[in-house]
């Protein structure tokens, strides 16, 4: 089981962050991931598994300033 | 030797006469604050002119840009500085509501490359990008360089929403983010929400700097 923003999420054990956040809608350029309460810099997305109970938090920003 | 003046009164008379209303106790706490603005924008000029007036003793203001006419609804810049360099208009705006403060520019893009360099100084980080991929290039690169500063952020302060669900939270130890965290630009922005997510920034800022670290 892993956590996305508190809520449970099936199916993504495994992938990496960049398949994860490229089949969600906001961009991934806008969005910075925390694994665990460790924010996983941009250059790791493609290297960086999603494993089992991990908790991940998406903070995702929108235009405007 | 004649004391120096400022508009014909004393200097000292000055700082102290401008920090009377100031909250006790917090204006040597102010004055040697270093805060860091990254976009002089709505959210970045109006936020640095909150710190100024407060006399938060260094701000260093960094954006690309120049003043354009559609930025004029809503950022602190007047008509006859269009055209010029946001920081450099912006510096000349803040010496005239506070002479006190030591104001660094920089015009420069920021990236990741460059985010050491920029915030070395700085106690605390302040974003105030317009772009929502400036935003989070920022936290990540802040993140890896100086995990350790606190960087007040902000998110979705478009449209006419309700001024009420604009809120400052505290998702991690050291990071802040004001706004709704849905409004989006293409809404259209303008200074009055504009300004309460700036005023959101800055008073989280000021919480910081005298040592209040809850929202």
């Amino acid at each position: 089981m892993v956590l996305v923003n508190g809520a449970e999420e099936s199916g993504v054990v495994g992938q990496t962050i960049a398949e994860f956040l490229n089949q969600r809608s906001a961009p991934i350029e806008n969005i910075v991931v925390e694994q665990n309460g460790t924010i996983v810099h941009r250059a790791d997305f493609d290297t960086t598994k999603i494993s089992e109970n991990d908790k991940l938090e998406l903070i995702s920003f929108v235009g405007g300033g | 030797m004649q004391e120096p003046e400022i508009q014909g009164l004393k200097i000292n008379d000055v700082y102290e006469g401008m920090k009377e209303r100031n909250v006790k106790g917090s204006t040597e706490k102010l004055a040697a604050a270093h805060v860091t603005i990254a976009g002089a924008g709505g959210l970045g000029s109006n936020i640095a002119i909150a710190l100024t007036r407060i006399g938060v003793g260094h701000l260093t203001l960094i954006d690309f840009d120049t003043v354009e006419l559609s930025n004029l609804n809503r950022q602190q810049f007047k008509l006859s500085q269009v055209d010029m360099p946001k920081v450099v208009a912006m510096k000349q705006n803040l010496q005239e509501f506070n002479p006190f403060v030591e104001i660094n520019i920089h015009q420069v893009k920021v990236t990741h490359d460059n985010v050491k360099e920029l915030f070395a100084d700085a106690d605390i980080i302040t974003e105030a990008f317009d772009n929502p991929a400036a935003k989070a290039m920022l936290l990540d690169a802040a993140s890896e360089f100086y995990p350790d500063k606190p960087i007040v952020m902000g998110t979705g302060m478009a449209g006419i929403h309700s001024s009420n669900t604009i809120t400052t939270k505290h998702p991690r130890s050291n990071l802040y983010i004001a706004g709704d965290g849905t409004s989006l630009g293409a809404e259209g922005l303008m200074a009055p929400r504009v300004m309460i997510a700036a005023g959101h920034e800055a008073n989280m800022v000021t919480r910081l700097i005298l040592g209040d670290k809850e929202i």
